[in-house]
């Protein structure tokens, strides 16, 4: 997706035009011509709102509104339940007023700038600051020319796990996916379960099949090619389509209630996460505070060190905002100042995208949850390793709901996990083309 | 009766002002809440996005479509697959809720009833829960872990489980029950109190005992209520959307295509594909219309026969 040679250039100028005809058509708002806004006259006040759902956001925003009184950010917090923030976000854009700036995964920045609704924030000089970022995050909010908005925080994949449970069962640390498959028939032996397959959640199979070096989305000229079907992405399909059918794995879905139980009484006794997922297990474990580790995720061959990524987001501006360069001022410093980033820490973030303003010390903040592990090491060492070709395709929220469909569908016996992978392959081109795209198989 | 060519005379002017003045509210919220959204719903229908550009970043416009969008739910298995789930739901929920509700109705009818106005207010009260609500408590009630009945029924070897493929239909029949029967029941029950007393006394003095007061006079002389309480079901049912959508994350039986309604919300905020989900909506309106109709004059017509 990034551009792919000098000889192919967007032409940004001349479809905003069309973006202004098409929305006048349905009677939209007059913001999102092809002007570009006069933006904010020296001294003026202006009001900016920021939709974000980030545990403990509200101070940095705290924090910036201090130091800048002329540039004042609302936040408005919006529920991240199924989506549902974007859900809003599609509408509002649709409806004409959606808010200045948002909070929006990696996974989801695709749909929004095919749905016309992010600014191109190189225009205001995004390129400058890019610097202060980790280059394949920034890069992911690369299309055509732009760049369309601020990285925030990445989700390094790592294996949460009880030790006092893995230490009195005499079960190593997996190493290999194989040694993950003996692990599980070990705990199972035991009572225990060692994880769920959650038939909804698409992030982590992503996550495990990006492990597998797998390439669901590659964007060759003008054309969206998919390859949700790979070998690799099969390799994982199989794996877990073992697991699920030898019962050595629970079926429910992770972060609801029922997995809250399992893991606060332990019956499930390990979970593949990501770096984010500290303040998760803290938060809702508290009773087993000290009886953690984290270790990296298993490998498919032995000495090997293929990383994933699972979730992670941005601060997007949105087009029909009328003061773009302070937004892109404020999104700038709200992931990169260091005042700003330690705050974001102690909320309990994603590993920060910011090259710097912090220590590695500042990340260990649940330290004592993990026995006093340096558990940020884990997700720092993976964080490098993790293959940072993987681009995200447009449509990545229906490719969910479809494969979660499928491996409902699958789970309650009608067909295998490969019919899934197939089935999804031909949905998510189906969508695409379906959206107006050129798409083909990989 | 006046003649075509008359003029109207002053009063009758005045009368049609005034029967104006008294319609134009509401024809001005009908308009506006009803007409409005609908033919906007059509209109949005016939659409279809179109993406300029390479790779389809270069902005969005919105073109005819013709009955495109039409042709893709038909054909979309999961869409179909949601309406025979609901009328699976309303053949066997609908004929056992509004049975439970006459039941209720008739027996907080029945002379020798205690306590009326304690039970009528009892019974009504889940409808006052909203469905949402109502969805998450049972949630907990139906998650295995956290529901008291699954460990109840555990203890004693009978592994159940509430949400899953075979059962999950019938959990939220369960939860929908819960909510409308007491409805429905005081629906019943204000039809019955506009019977006269003095059919029943005369049914007494002819010798009917309680059975068949309730059953050959209050049971056809509510007949409407009857009707009326199970075309408001179909619909309901037909539209049905907070339960899955609550107890979907609970659950691994259901899809984002569960019933019509919830297919359309996803295609509508998930795949952000506004026109394909309007053209979902009207068609599950023209089911709903095609079968309360339907029944009404299904009904209609057997009432015809019996007098």
């Amino acid at each position: 997706m990034r551009p792919n040679g000098p000889g192919r250039r967007t032409l940004l100028g001349g479809t905003a035009a069309a973006a202004g005809l098409a929305l006048a058509g349905c009677g939209g708002s007059g913001d999102d011509g092809g002007d570009k806004p006069a933006g904010r006259k020296k001294g003026e006040k202006i009001s900016l709102t920021f939709w974000s759902w980030v545990p403990g956001i509200e101070k940095p925003v705290a924090l910036w509104n201090r130091e800048n009184p002329e540039v004042q950010v609302k936040l408005e917090k919006v529920s991240a339940v199924n989506g549902a923030q974007y859900s809003k976000m599609h509408a509002a854009i649709k409806a004409g007023n959606p808010p200045d700036l948002g909070q929006i995964e990696y996974t989801t920045i695709p749909s929004f700038v095919l749905d016309d609704g992010l600014a191109a924030l190189d225009e205001y000089g995004a390129a400058e600051h890019k610097s202060k970022f980790v280059g394949w995050e920034w890069d992911q909010s690369v299309f055509g020319d732009s760049v369309f908005a601020v990285p925030q925080d990445s989700g390094p994949m790592g294996l949460f796990l009880r030790r006092d449970l893995f230490d009195r069962w005499g079960i190593d640390t997996p190493a290999t996916w194989d040694d993950y498959e003996a692990a599980a028939e070990a705990v199972r032996a035991e009572g225990g379960w060692i994880e769920t397959f959650s038939a909804t959640n698409g992030n982590r199979f992503a996550g495990l099949a990006w492990q597998a070096g797998a390439r669901w989305f590659a964007a060759e000229g003008d054309t969206w090619v998919v390859a949700v079907d790979d070998e690799p992405t099969r390799r994982v399909a199989d794996y877990w389509e073992n697991l699920v059918r030898r019962r050595l794995v629970k079926t429910i879905a992770d972060r609801q209630n029922a997995w809250y139980k399992d893991v606060q009484s332990g019956d499930i006794v390990s979970w593949t996460g990501a770096s984010w997922g500290d303040a998760l297990l803290a938060g809702n474990a508290p009773d087993t505070a000290g009886k953690w580790r984290v270790a990296p995720l298993p490998q498919w061959k032995k000495g090997e060190n293929a990383h994933a990524n699972w979730g992670g987001s941005t601060t997007a501006v949105f087009k029909a905002c009328k003061y773009p360069e302070d937004a892109l001022a404020f999104a700038v410093w709200l992931n990169s100042d260091p005042g700003s980033v330690k705050l974001l820490i102690e909320g309990g973030y994603g590993f920060p995208s910011a090259k710097s303003g912090y220590s590695a010390a500042d990340l260990e903040v649940r330290k004592d949850f993990f026995g006093g592990q340096k558990y940020s090491e884990v997700f720092r060492e993976a964080g490098r390793a993790v293959d940072t070709s993987w681009k995200w395709g447009p449509a990545v929220d229906t490719l969910y709901q479809h494969l979660g469909d499928a491996f409902t569908e699958a789970l309650g016996g009608g067909g295998s996990f490969r019919e899934v992978l197939r089935k999804v392959q031909r949905q998510t081109l189906a969508d695409l083309k379906e959206k107006g795209l050129k798409a083909e198989a990989g | 009766m006046s003649g075509p060519f008359r003029r109207p005379t002053r009063a009758e002017l005045r009368n049609a002002r005034a029967a104006s003045g008294f319609l134009l509210p509401f024809l001005a919220l009908f308009v506006l809440c009803f007409l409005a959204p609908i033919g906007y719903a059509v209109y949005q229908s016939l659409l279809r996005t179109e993406r300029a550009g390479p790779l389809g970043i270069g902005g969005v416009t919105e073109a005819f479509a013709g009955l495109e969008n039409y042709r893709q739910a038909l054909q979309d298995s999961g869409f179909l697959a949601g309406f025979g789930r609901v009328l699976l739901f309303g053949v066997v929920q609908i004929p056992l809720m509004i049975l439970l509700a006459t039941a209720l109705a008739l027996l907080l009818d029945a002379a020798s009833a205690r306590w009326v106005g304690f039970f009528r207010t009892a019974f009504f009260l889940p409808y006052g829960v909203p469905g949402v609500i109502a969805s998450i408590l049972w949630g907990f009630l139906y998650v295995p872990g956290i529901s008291p009945f699954v460990e109840m029924a555990g203890s004693v070897g009978w592994d159940v489980d509430f949400l899953s493929d075979g059962t999950v239909l019938w959990s939220i029949a369960n939860i929908v029950t819960w909510q409308y029967t007491g409805y429905n029941m005081l629906v019943l029950i204000a039809q019955l109190k506009s019977v006269p007393s003095e059919l029943y006394e005369a049914a007494r003095i002819d010798g009917a005992g309680a059975w068949q007061i309730a059953l050959r006079v209050k049971l056809p002389l509510i007949r409407p209520a009857l009707v009326l309480t199970t075309v408001f079901s179909l619909i309901g049912t037909l539209q049905l959307f907070a339960e899955p959508m609550v107890l979907r994350p609970l659950s691994n039986a259901i899809d984002s295509g569960f019933t019509p309604n919830l297919h359309a919300y996803n295609e509508a905020f998930t795949g952000n594909n506004q026109h394909a989900a309007a053209a979902e909506a009207v068609l599950l309106a023209l089911v709903a219309c095609v079968l309360s109709f339907g029944f009404l004059r299904l009904v209609g017509r057997r009432g015809g026969e019996d007098r």
